[in-house]
């Protein structure tokens, strides 16, 4: 493999989100946390179901299934941990979690451009095994529910 | 060996704890720091000096109450944090803010060893309404930030109320007299 080759071929983390993968970039991802209780108390902030204490750490966690699904996921669930930017510097990142249903696998592909028509939170897309998987920005994922009016319980206090 | 535990022992001295009360709105436990509140009453004690307020404004507020020559104004919990409608049984009346709240009831006193801050994904009203997370006994609980309750615009307009109420009471006494 050329050293051009390595450095596009990058490393992905595939996730399950109610009955579909998506991908994020390794290099985000933390850990795969156990099924910890989720702590919620009242907020108004968009997508965010409440937080997991997690090696000393309060995450906040992304409840992203409406978004990416259209509805809730209710099954069983694992938290996949990533940070998140904020602003423009990698100082100002935080960790993140977002419920996923399953294990998690690594592989490795060449992300190709996303389709023409997709939303701004799909950074690309990668196939593997057969498989079209949307890779996602958590920034945009996030930051784009909070102009959808489909994203979910979100113009009142939670709980 | 020695060293070591003059270490911990130091340690442990300097950690520093804040005492906070642990009240409850609905099944929401909330902590403030305890020298946050100058007195913790009864909502049937304040009723005979509770002023009802007709303004539409601020929604959150119903009440006022006098205390020591200062207007006190009553929110409620349940509406400031947009939580289910309650029956309120104590108010927290606060030490240095002209503002008293609702709440369902007091959890107990409890000493907390770190505020840690609220996570940057949190972009909403609980910026204003919280100081942090405090971790407890295997819960996570919002640490209230006191001058949250109201800001410096809703005691503006509730001051131009409470006037407008004055006035009313006022004239009945004149009327009536």
């Amino acid at each position: 493999m050329s050293g051009a080759e390595n450095r596009e071929r990058k490393s992905w983390v595939l996730l399950h989100v109610g009955n579909r993968r998506f991908a994020l970039p390794a290099e985000s991802v933390v850990e795969l946390a156990p099924p910890v209780r989720l702590h919620d108390f009242p907020h108004t902030s968009r997508l965010i179901a409440g937080v997991i204490v997690r090696r000393g750490r309060i995450v906040p966690v992304y409840d992203v299934a409406p978004v990416l699904c259209g509805r809730e996921s209710s099954v069983h669930r694992f938290y996949l941990i990533a940070e998140r930017a904020f602003g423009s510097g990698k100082e100002t990142s935080e960790a993140g979690a977002i419920p996923v249903n399953g294990e998690c696998e690594l592989a490795t592909g060449e992300m190709q451009p996303p389709a023409s028509d997709a939303p701004a939170y799909f950074a690309g897309k990668l196939a593997i095994e057969g498989e079209n998987i949307d890779v996602l920005d958590l920034q945009k994922l996030v930051s784009a529910s909070r102009n959808d009016p489909h994203a979910g319980n979100l113009a009142e206090a939670q709980p | 060996m020695k060293i070591a535990t003059q270490d911990s022992a130091k340690s442990r001295r300097s950690r520093s704890t804040e005492p906070v009360i642990l009240f409850c709105i609905g099944l929401q436990t909330f902590a403030i720091a305890a020298d946050a509140v100058q007195e913790i009453r009864s909502t049937d004690s304040l009723a005979t000096a509770a002023v009802e307020m007709a303004q539409a404004e601020v929604p959150k507020v119903r009440h006022l109450v006098e205390r020591s020559h200062r207007t006190y104004f009553v929110v409620s919990g349940c509406a400031h944090f947009g939580l289910r409608v309650t029956r309120p049984a104590l108010v927290l009346i606060l030490r240095q803010i002209r503002a008293a709240v609702l709440v369902d009831s007091i959890e107990r006193m409890a000493e907390i060893p770190t505020v840690y801050a609220l996570p940057q994904a949190f972009q909403g009203s609980e910026r204003q309404w919280y100081r942090g997370l405090t971790y407890l006994e295997d819960r996570v609980i919002p640490v209230i930030k006191p001058d949250g309750f109201l800001t410096p615009q809703e005691f503006a307009r509730l001051d131009r109320a409470a006037k407008s109420v004055e006035a009313r009471h006022e004239l009945e006494g004149a009327v009536q007299a």
